[in-house]
């Protein structure tokens, strides 16, 4: 769910949505999300001053998830 | 099949429900426009049934890979069926999308994703503007379980907002005006500031002494400004930064 949610933002803000990858990775206290996009891009899902990069954040948190992991981490790079 | 039809019914989550059935398509198929609130009257003398509109939207994007055959066929009325698209529907519209419609399409997406059940997101048009300018849409969602997307201080809101207006904007290919909403919570909360506004305004004349507000948010920080941006005897400012920027009314010495 919540990969699908930055997948869905991240390629419908982007120039270059086939350049956009996503890794996850669940260690014990948290869940990962590796946001990757061209480096042209990277504007777009940061936003000036990380507006887009929070607000993405936030909606991470209000996201519904069964499996109640303690947090979600988005990093973009 | 005309692409856009009107349905009346007690409330207008009925009226909706009516409209959905009989033409046939689920809820993200179709922009809802609600002509007219249901009213009870009194003694049921002069009650009037909700008034809505459904139009049908064009398809927005190509069915996601994993959907699955029956999925599309199937008419199933559940709520989590709504991703799905009657296809035979696709060939025949071809009006162009307009901004309230790609927004709801954008904010039902979101929603599924976030793993939402039960919601709908009725889209209506503002009221005109005092100033003038043009009136936003405004996309409420409805349902059983969606008080928690407005969040602390209408933080989640606010970012289901932001991040729905620049999808819309990107595909529309200018500013995306539209506003969204949680079960009426902006209306309501808009209300409250008004007269919040009005009554430290006057205390602040009376008591002749600068009031300061509870840190709000941008857009509420901004109805504070535009309520009392008439009144002499007083002026407002804001200072703080960030999380904790408020308002401040300051009085005028006559």
């Amino acid at each position: 769910m919540e990969r699908d949610l930055v997948e869905y933002i991240a390629k419908n803000l982007v120039n270059h949505p086939d350049k956009v990858e996503i890794y996850t990775k669940r260690t014990r206290s948290a869940f990962i999300i590796k946001l990757h996009v061209m480096q042209g891009d990277m504007g777009r899902v940061i936003g000036k001053q990380g507006r887009v990069a929070n607000a993405i954040r936030t909606l991470l948190k209000a996201t519904d998830n069964d499996k109640k992991h303690n947090r979600v981490i988005l990093e973009i790079n | 099949m005309q692409d856009s039809l009107e349905f009346t019914g007690e409330t207008i989550d009925e009226a909706v429900a009516k409209g959905l059935k009989e033409m046939g398509v689920a809820s993200s198929d179709v922009v809802v426009e609600v002509l007219e609130e249901p009213s009870r009257g009194v003694f049921g003398i002069g009650a009037r049934p909700a008034r809505v509109r459904l139009k049908l939207l064009r398809p927005p994007t190509p069915p996601r890979r994993n959907v699955l055959i029956e999925d599309a066929i199937d008419e199933d009325e559940d709520e989590e069926d709504e991703g799905d698209y009657h296809a035979s529907l696709a060939k025949e519209i071809s009006e162009p999308t307009e901004e309230g419609a790609v927004a709801q399409q954008v904010l039902t997406e979101l929603l599924k994703r976030m793993n939402i059940r039960h919601f709908r997101v009725v889209v209506r048009r503002a009221d005109i503007q005092e100033n003038g300018e043009n009136p936003p849409w405004i996309l409420d969602i409805t349902g059983k379980n969606v008080s928690h997307l407005i969040g602390r201080r209408g933080e989640t809101l606010n970012a289901l907002q932001y991040i729905t207006r620049l999808i819309t904007s990107k595909q529309i290919q200018r500013r995306a005006n539209i506003v969204v909403d949680v079960d009426g919570y902006k209306a309501k909360r808009s209300e409250r500031l008004e007269q919040l506004a009005n009554r430290m305004a006057d205390q602040a004349v009376r008591q002749n002494r600068t009031v300061y507000l509870e840190p709000m948010p941008p857009n509420e920080r901004r109805i504070i400004h535009m309520t009392l941006r008439h009144r002499t005897d007083g002026e407002t400012k804001s200072q703080g930064e960030g999380e904790s920027r408020k308002v401040t009314i300051i009085p005028i010495q006559q």
